[in-house]
């Protein structure tokens, strides 16, 4: 019976020692969240990007994070009075970003001027589309103005434009075949997942201007951006690395207008990687803008053709 | 390769329901000794050609278990011409699911011969005791030493070598037996080097090394009641798959359960047997060894699954019944992570197996009612509810968009045979139904490349449920010399499940062609003939011979691919004195039937011929057996219908082994 004891022991020992080396695996799991998480920040808190004191009146104004970034910003515009602290009764606020750049000369990027007011929640409503960042090359100021009990007050304030790390919020800037300049900046999803996104990008065309510069700079008229209509924009995502031949994924749906005046469509993405959205603009007229067709072959080895209109993202 | 078929496989094959039947009866013996001596009095784990076979060399000596081969290790079982997701394989009534998404691991090769008593392999609906099923079960029996043996410690040794891919193997084990605690164990050792075909050309990538270890403690906690724990541990490191894109680098698993039995003197219930158990498979390709690779995909894959079965065995009179509930839960998880040259840079993420949960509750009962001495009726049936959630959806969504994350399934099954027996005459038909649920790559796969067509696989959660409606028959004749036995079935699946080229979606994987999603056929139909005899030409010199048959077409009445051919053994066995003598020869017929639409092409006939020789003595107390034998002896070029991507079959292969028992 000792024996039998020594043996059950042994044996027990042996098992669970067994047990424990295989419990752990030899090769860890993915963890495919956390992966997620660390690839693409996202935001959806406005903050104060910058703050300005003028004529008794205190000009807020927030971005998603606090920051500027290179591509689509909404900005959200407060005007206080700086005496009592309350809400000034404002109305007519216009907003321009202007890039000085080094060489002397200025240019915009696609805005709304004329920022629209939002009562009920307290602020006016716009966005800026940075083509730059701030640097050595080039600063960004705002022109802002606003009329209060019939004054109008202007206001300057240089900002900072921070480089935008997130590609899935990539711009694009192109001269389309009617020989105008366009701009496709993404606007959504900030953090894609895998599978189908809806997929935001405001589409904007620069109004070349008719007249010479007058009156105080800025002249506005100089600096217009109108956000195209009922433009289609045709898209085709594909895994552009050689080793993932060509890859795309079935289910997607072309950018159309709706009335936030940005394009929604769909993008399916089948996995994690690199990603490159190809597309075709095609004005009213069904007329190709920009844009060429990609094959569709799969091609492993070989890495993918682009449109010559596209955007590389990452997730 | 060597398809010698072995009387034990008869006993069980088309008429199962004796094998049913003899385990209530066995069963309702007095003390717990007799059971279990009756388990050790099965036949072994070897065919009559060889003696140190693997668990698939055993399996394929059976005339209903064809196998669809990647290589030399690791074959997939097809029960009925059926593939692995349309049967049940468990182990001592365990379900243990493979973790490699191109079934590159079969729950068959987390076992060795050395560990396994028996293979019980059930046909059809009469296999719904362990879970539902199509095809039937495969069901691995461990060994298990009985208690109070004459002989408190013994074991077997057996060593041996083969030529062809020069595979050194080491199996051994060890029972202690007393009045109250039994204690088995076995170890397992393989190395095999890559094989030569039948131009005495190597075959690149096939080699594979196996280490298998299994400890079994039973004690007896009373008169009539035991407790028993089991463990299998099984590791297989550098295997070749020389028909994919990718090897094996390491497949680990561990097997274990704790189970209770308990007996009954009188009384309607018998015997009651729970059985609690888990087990956790990981498995990792690696195909950084192929230089074709251009890029490189790690596939890891996890599969874990925690179940019980709790069988009871109930007999009144001329009625006995076997009721078995099972349940688990597996959690199967497979992903693609793809690099190109340079390790560093990943270059995609992406789940193959999105955590995909499968619980299941299933309640299975066999009736045998003796009608009168020449004629019994068997019949049962299952009912099951099986559960599936997919923790990261979003894949699935990719192309289904908006498949729900979870899905329930009611399984039910119906089954009837009715046998007879007239003097020397025996004869048998039956009927059955039965549902089953896709298996996880079915319902759930993302991507998986299958090596054999060529496409991307994907899976469809809303599959609807493969209903199987089934009937068999057989006829036997026996009398003091000859035995002959012909066995026929036939299926007609409803919502047969099959890959089918989808017009969206482009190909992922480096070396496919497309996409394919897994659909419903309306039906398919599946034929399955097998004839087998015996004759005792002189007393010591039998012969035995085996002819199969199948055919099998979809609701278009196109071929089903890895339907086999009509194939054929024929085997001779002299002894003489201490000295045994065999030779058979087997091959299949072209195959005419084959599909084209899922990669296959038209294989030209083959014959193998095989001999062995043994040698039995005894010095001391020892028995000790030797054999040689030669496989392939004409070292013919072949490869059969349901080799993967063609690759050739092991040229000649002599072998020689050597078995000690003390």
């Amino acid at each position: 019976m000792g024996l039998i004891i020594i043996q059950v022991k042994k044996i027990t020992f042996f098992l669970t020692a067994m047990c424990f080396a295989v419990a752990s695996c030899t090769k860890d799991k993915t963890d495919y969240e956390a992966e997620i998480d660390t690839l693409v920040p996202e935001y959806h808190e406005f903050k104060e990007a910058v703050s300005v004191h003028s004529d008794g009146y205190d000009i807020s104004i927030e971005a998603l994070n606090g920051t500027f970034f290179k591509g689509y910003n909404e900005i959200r515009l407060k005007i206080t009075d700086s005496r009592t602290n309350g809400k000034a009764n404002t109305s007519a606020v216009t907003f321009l970003p202007i890039r000085n750049n080094a060489d002397g000369s200025n240019v915009s990027c696609p805005h709304r001027y004329d920022l629209v007011d939002k009562p009920d929640d307290g602020y006016f409503s716009g966005y800026s589309v940075f083509t730059d960042e701030s640097g050595s090359d080039g600063s960004w100021e705002l022109y802002i103005s606003f009329t209060i009990a019939g004054q109008t007050h202007t206001v300057k304030q240089p900002i900072s434009v921070q480089e935008q790390t997130n590609k899935n919020l990539n711009i694009t800037t192109f001269t389309g075949k009617d020989d105008q300049q366009y701009f496709i900046a993404l606007v959504s999803p900030q953090k894609p997942k895998v599978g189908e996104n809806g997929l935001v990008a405001g589409i904007y065309r620069y109004n070349r201007p008719t007249y010479p510069p007058s009156g105080n700079f800025p002249d506005a008229s100089q600096f217009s951006y109108t956000e195209v209509s009922d433009y289609t924009l045709q898209l085709d995502p594909r895994m552009p690395e050689p080793s993932m031949g060509n890859h795309s994924s079935p289910n997607n749906k072309d950018l159309i207008q709706q009335s936030d005046g940005l394009y929604h469509g769909v993008v399916n993405y089948t996995m994690t990687g690199n990603w490159t959205l190809n597309f075709i603009l095609l004005n009213r007229q069904g007329q190709i803008l920009k844009g060429t067709i990609v094959p569709t072959d799969f091609t492993p080895g070989v890495e993918g053709v682009k449109s010559e209109l596209h955007i590389d993202i990452l997730f | 390769m060597k398809n010698t078929s072995i009387s034990f496989l008869v006993l069980f094959l088309g008429v199962n329901a004796n094998a049913q039947h003899s385990h209530v009866q066995n069963d309702t013996t007095k003390t717990l000794e007799e059971v279990t001596i009756t388990a050790i009095a099965k036949r072994k784990i070897e065919t009559e050609m060889k003696m140190a076979v693997s668990v698939d060399e055993f399996l394929a000596s059976s005339d209903n278990i064809s196998f669809i081969k990647r290589g030399a290790y690791a074959w997939e079982p097809l029960l009925n011409n059926m593939s692995t997701e349309r049967s049940t394989i468990t182990i001592d009534g365990m379900h243990v699911f493979g973790a490699c998404t191109d079934k590159m691991d079969p729950v068959t090769s987390y076992v060795e011969s050395n560990n396994l008593s028996t293979i019980d392999i059930t046909s059809g609906q009469a296999g719904s005791m362990h879970g539902a099923t199509v095809a039937g079960s495969i069901d691995l029996k461990r060994k298990s030493t009985s208690f109070g043996l004459e002989k408190k410690w013994g074991g077997a040794y057996q060593t041996g070598v083969e030529s062809s891919n020069k595979q050194f193997f080491n199996l051994g084990n060890l029972f202690y037996s007393s009045d109250r605690f039994v204690a088995d164990g076995s170890i397992a050792f393989r190395k095999a080097g890559n094989y030569y075909d039948g131009n005495s050309n190597v075959v690149n990538h096939s080699q594979y090394q196996k280490f298998n270890t299994a400890v079994g403690l039973a004690y007896k906690t009373g008169e009539l009641s035991s407790v028993r724990v089991d463990a299998i541990y099984d590791k297989a490191k550098d295997v070749g798959f020389p028909a994919l894109p990718m090897d094996l680098w390491l497949s680990r698993a561990i097997i274990t359960s704790a189970s209770y039995k308990q007996l009954f003197e009188d009384g309607l219930l018998r015997v009651w047997d729970t059985k609690l158990y888990f087990n956790a498979v990981e498995h990792y390709m690696d195909d950084t060894k192929r230089p074709e690779n251009l890029v490189h995909m790690d596939m890891p894959g996890w599969s874990t699954t925690y179940g019980l079965a709790s069988r009871a065995n109930l007999k009144h009179g001329d009625y006995s019944y076997e009721i078995q509930l099972n349940v688990y839960d597996n959690l199967s998880i497979a992903e693609m992570t793809m690099y190109p040259q340079d390790r560093s840079k990943k270059t995609m993420f992406a789940y193959s197996w999105p955590w995909v949960t499968t619980r299941f509750v299933g309640f299975s009962m066999n009736n045998s009612w003796d009608i009168s001495e020449m004629s019994r009726l068997n019949f049962g049936g299952s009912l099951g509810w099986n559960y599936n959630h997919s923790k990261y959806v979003e894949f699935n969504w990719i192309f289904l968009p908006g498949t729900p994350q979870e899905k329930n399934r009611i399984l039910p099954g119906l089954h009837a045979s009715y046998q007879l027996n007239i003097n020397q005459f025996n004869f048998s038909v039956g009927t059955g139904y039965g549902h089953r649920a896709p298996s996880v790559s079915e319902g759930y796969g993302y991507y998986i490349y299958n090596s054999f067509d060529r496409y991307d696989y994907i899976g469809n959660p809303n599959l609807k449920n493969e209903i199987s409606y089934e009937a068999n028959a057989s006829a036997g004749y026996k009398n003091e010399r000859m035995d002959i036995e012909a066995n026929v079935n036939y299926f007609h699946i409803k919502n047969y499940i099959i890959g089918r080229i989808l017009s969206l979606g482009s190909p992922m994987n480096y070396q496919s062609v497309g996409v394919k999603g897994y659909t419903s056929l309306n039906h398919a139909r599946l034929f399955n003939m097998a004839l087998n005899a015996n004759y005792d030409i002189l007393q010591h010199l039998h012969w035995k011979g085996m002819l199969t048959y199948a055919r099998a077409t979809d609701d278009k009445n196109g071929n089903l691919p890895f339907i086999r051919p009509l194939s054929y053994q024929t085997s001779l066995y002299f002894m003489h004195k201490q000295f045994g003598f065999q030779t058979s020869v087997n091959g299949d017929l072209a195959q005419e039937d084959y599909s084209p639409e899922y990669g296959e092409d038209l294989t030209p006939a083959y014959m193998v011929w095989n001999i062995s020789a043994d040698y039995t003595f005894s010095f001391r107390n020892y028995k000790a057996v030797l054999q040689v034998g030669a496989e392939n002896l004409f070292n013919e070029y072949y490869s059969t219908y349901a080799d993967w991507g063609n690759i050739p079959r092991m040229g000649r292969n002599v072998f020689t082994s050597l078995k000690f028992n003390f």
